[in-house]
């Protein structure tokens, strides 16, 4: 049977795990919160950073994370490019299902490009760190990898949560979050902030992938696997509501974590959709956030 | 097999399949079916062969999922007609490679065989590649009475279909990769036997097969299993399921693995600071990537492998030669399979003394290949009723930075002595 040694460890494990995927979920939820976009290309983008955070460390023999302060303003940049020029050209009376069929084709182009430059083949970087781990109590083994991946989540976390809070960008985008025409009648440039907003979540692509390339090997369709999960994570979370995309992931990310050392990957792999579906039936607008993320 | 990690979730496969439907069409264009069409004339004429080409069909997957081990088959089938062209052709008679295209599709890959055979009036043909498409294009050779031998399909699907005229050129089926190793650690001393194995396997046939080939052999000599996880495709992180194994403390972890997986489970193992006897995955330790993942912490680690390139079996070092000057590269496991199939048919040819298309000319080829064992480049193989190949697998251990083969315990292919307890990682 399972001892208690090991649910304790699977539960430690999925609470690294969930605070990564809370990380990743918070640009999906900025990008619906504040244009209703569905970005399937997500995933692609942090896999993106991963590859540029592997040619980077090539090249110059950087370590990975330091990759993070060169990526972040160029995905930013990008991010804001792209709301400019692509999804804000997207009807806006129909901006979920049009945003779903560009993200798709990104994600394409992104798994393609990926594959004519760098090929098909697997790609990790091995950094001498990765492989150790602390064991508080003699307990629990926690990868040094891993606690390195929940902390920078951390801190992006807390950052954006700051800025949405206590900054006039912030204000602005909540604003815009909340009533769009209100917020142009009082004097907000609702797409410059709806970019800038882009821009934010793609920047946190590129702190999850340079963060991923240092745990698992990727290659170019590696981005799929994780959708699935993240959309669950922010149905679950409330569309569009930033700390309840973190608290879903914590959560679902530790379930996972115990499933996994319990019923096996199979049954933990379907809890995701278990819980999108439940949500669905039951709460559509999600467990811990309001009406389409009126709150923050 | 080992590409089969596009792992769409189920809302995207709509999408994705409206997208596949779009290709689809622009590949059925008339004109683009003519690019597809590639003719291999034999390099050099002047030479000893003399006569009518033996024309030799052949889809293989030259774009699309299987576009890397296709070309790399591709590439085996073109050093085989060159070496053969080379030493005075077939019966006698120069050898003409007809190529298709089948984009990974199992239905190009039919109506690809059925024109080979019907239309280009083709002599003999070899398989393409993957079970997803040997299975189809069997079935078309099959309704022909063509000798179809195949470079790719281990899955055991592919022998239980009454196949009359099916043979895989490589030394076993999934079930089997392992054999070596499970003979090996049997044969031990009882005070150093390792007691309890692990086991974790990826969701897929192929994956599975070679690790349940190893367990059902290794529980029968008493081996007690105390962890066996499946995990899904899409599976991302791999730590708590390499948790479960950690806990079990088993002497052996064997991983019926892809690449990613193996990669991620053994840093997860490192992680955790569990340190078993024997380490086996399938795939991944094989790969060159693997070592660029993993470093140091792949020494001892242990993998079945249907072919090495510094074994001496039969004509391999030959092979290897001629692959290189040809395509400039060293040949992979997929171009070696490759050979192997025109190996296996170029030896029926040559002993029946015939080659075209007919009932009675392709079923002596099928039965002279079923009654004997033949000389290839992965070792003497011979097959069952089923075409199911009779041989195992080498068994390769990284040492010190290098794949070195240590089972067989056979001059011939054995590089250097297991090493028994492995390193730590």
């Amino acid at each position: 049977m399972v001892s208690s040694t090991l649910l304790v460890q699977g539960l430690a494990l999925g609470v690294l795990t969930g605070g990564l995927y809370a990380l990743l979920a918070s640009g999906l939820t900025l990008y619906f919160g504040v244009m209703r976009v569905v970005m399937i290309a997500h995933p692609a983008f942090l896999f993106l950073a991963a590859y540029l955070t592997y040619f980077i460390n090539r090249v110059t023999g950087l370590d990975p994370l330091l990759s993070i302060v060169v990526l972040v303003p160029v995905f930013f940049v990008l991010g804001v490019f792209v709301q400019r020029l692509l999804v804000g050209r997207l009807d806006p009376n129909n901006m979920a299902m049009m945003s779903v069929l560009l993200t798709f084709a990104l994600a394409l182009l992104i798994e393609g490009g990926l594959g004519v430059v760098a090929t098909g083949s697997y790609r990790s970087i091995n950094v001498d760190y990765a492989t150790s781990s602390v064991r508080p109590f003699d307990l629990v083994a926690l990868p040094v990898d891993k606690l390195i991946g929940f902390g920078i989540a951390a801190v992006t976390f807390v950052a954006i949560f700051a800025v949405l809070r206590w900054t006039r960008l912030g204000q602005a985008l909540r604003a815009t979050i909340q009533h769009p025409t209100a917020a142009t009648l009082v004097g907000i440039e609702t797409d410059r902030v709806r970019g800038y907003g882009f821009g934010i979540g793609l920047a946190t692509a590129a702190i999850g992938g340079a963060v991923l390339s240092i745990i698992d090997p990727f290659f170019p369709a590696a981005h799929w696997a994780y959708i699935g999960k993240l959309m669950a994570i922010i149905v679950v979370g409330g569309l569009g509501s930033v700390p309840g995309a973190a608290i879903a992931a914590l959560l679902l990310g530790s379930l996972e974590g115990v499933l996994q050392v319990t019923w096996g990957a199979t049954i933990a792999g379907m809890m995701f959709y278990a819980f999108l579906f439940a949500t669905l039936l039951v709460r559509p607008y999600g467990f811990f956030g309001g009406r389409l993320a009126e709150r923050f | 097999m080992r590409n089969n990690r596009n792992v769409a979730l189920p809302g995207l496969m709509a999408m994705a399949l409206v997208v596949a439907a779009c290709g689809t069409e622009e590949l059925d264009d008339p004109t683009a079916d003519e690019d597809a069409d590639q003719t291999e004339e034999p390099a050099d004429q002047t030479e000893e062969p003399a006569g009518d080409p033996i024309r030799i069909g052949i889809s293989l997957p030259l774009s699309g999922d299987f576009s890397e081990p296709g070309k790399g088959v591709q590439q085996g089938y073109e050093t085989w007609a060159e070496m053969i062209n080379q030493e005075g052709g077939l019966l006698g008679r120069p050898v003409e490679l007809i190529f298709r295209d089948d984009a990974s599709d199992p239905n190009k890959v039919v109506t690809d065989y059925e024109s080979l055979i019907t239309q280009d009036n083709v002599d003999l043909v070899f398989g393409p590649f993957s079970t997803r498409l040997v299975i189809p294009a069997a079935e078309v050779a099959e309704s022909y009475d063509m000798l179809f031998v195949e470079p790719a399909g281990a899955a055991p699907e592919v022998f239980e279909q009454g196949f009359e005229y099916l043979f895989y050129a490589a030394p076993a089926v999934a079930n089997d990769h392992y054999n070596y190793l499970a003979e090996w650690i049997l044969a031990l001393p009882e005070d150093q036997r390792p007691q309890t194995a692990a086991y974790a396997a990826l969701d897929d046939p192929f994956a599975q097969g070679t690790a349940y080939g190893l367990k059902d052999a290794l529980e029968a000599g008493g081996i007690e299993t105390v962890v066996d996880e499946v995990y899904p495709p899409d599976t991302t992180g791999f730590t708590a399921i390499a948790a479960g194994i950690a806990d079990s403390d088993a002497d052996i972890v064997v991983g019926g693995t892809q690449f990613e997986d193996s990669v991620g489970l053994l840093r997860a193992f490192q992680d955790l600071g569990y340190q078993p006897d024997i380490a086996a995955f399938s795939t991944g330790p094989t790969l060159p990537e693997f070592e660029e993942a993993l470093g140091a912490a792949t020494e001892g680690v242990i993998a079945p492998v249907g072919w090495s390139i510094g074994a001496d079996f039969g004509r391999n070092q030959e092979f290897v030669a001629a692959h290189q000057e040809l395509h400039g590269e060293d040949p992979d496991e997929d171009a070696a399979n490759g050979f192997t199939v025109g190996e296996v048919v170029a030896a029926a040819v040559e002993a029946v003394g015939c080659a075209e298309q007919g009932e009675e000319c392709q079923r002596a080829l099928a039965d002279h290949i079923r009654a004997n064992e033949l000389e290839t480049i992965v070792g003497p193989l011979s097959w069952d009723e089923a075409g199911r190949p009779q041989a195992a697998h080498m068994i390769l251990q990284w040492q010190g930075g290098n794949i070195e083969i240590v089972l067989p315990d056979d001059p011939e292919v054995q590089t250097a002595e297991i090493q028994f307890p492995k390193a730590e990682w």
